[in-house]
């Protein structure tokens, strides 16, 4: 059964006309022993794929495919690892992007499909002072 | 997410609280959302793009 419905595929459908760029969501999961949001993660994925030809889910294996958990410190599953053309846009998501973070979700594929972060003149200023490694994380729930 | 998509040195991750309890006990999360920055900036709650900006960079905005 779809987690979108009709309506709601549909809007997403047309809020994702612009991308433009090629966009992998990199699914890192554990098959055995895993969480059990894996696969729900994963439909979310496809669903999301489903209305764009730009965006490609891109499973992972998080026991076995250790260079690539290395390349994008992954260090958790399942965890999302969005893609720009092939490049890392250094955007994560842990855990199903259900809920609260199904939004973000939404707006980060959008972001890597257009290259365009959509942020105002002041913090485009005040990012660009940052030169040192930053890890941010931001927790939320699903309701 | 906007942050690290526009600054190679950021990474951000949005963590589901309630499936990685074991991070969110070691960050102390108590309420969301909760933002973390380098283990040791912590802002809690929504706040407007550039107060947020201002609060995860202290003395980096461009009138500090």
């Amino acid at each position: 059964m779809p987690l979108l419905s009709d309506n709601d595929a549909a809007v997403l459908r047309q809020h994702l006309q612009p991308v433009t760029a090629s966009v992998d969501l990199l699914l890192f999961t554990q098959a055995f022993g895993g969480a059990e949001s894996g696969p729900i993660a994963k439909q979310v994925l496809d669903e999301i794929a489903a209305l764009n030809d730009k965006v490609h889910v891109v499973e992972k294996n998080f026991v076995l495919d250790t260079d690539d958990r290395t390349r994008y410190g992954v260090e958790h599953a399942p965890c999302i690892v969005i893609l720009r053309n092939g490049e890392d846009t250094r955007m994560r998501f842990l855990g199903a992007p259900m809920g609260y973070e199904f939004v973000p979700l939404v707006e980060s594929v959008l972001m890597a499909g257009t290259g365009d972060a959509d942020l105002t003149q002041a913090s485009v200023d005040t990012l660009a002072r940052v030169t040192t490694p930053t890890a941010i994380k931001v927790f939320s729930t699903p309701t | 997410m906007k942050m690290a998509f526009s600054n190679p040195h950021i990474t951000a991750t949005a963590v589901e609280a309630q499936e990685f309890m074991e991070l969110s006990r070691r960050y102390r999360v108590t309420g969301v959302p909760k933002t973390i920055i380098n283990d040791t900036v912590e802002i809690l709650g929504g706040l407007p793009e550039d107060d947020f900006v201002a609060q995860a960079f202290p003395g980096l905005t461009p009138t500090a």
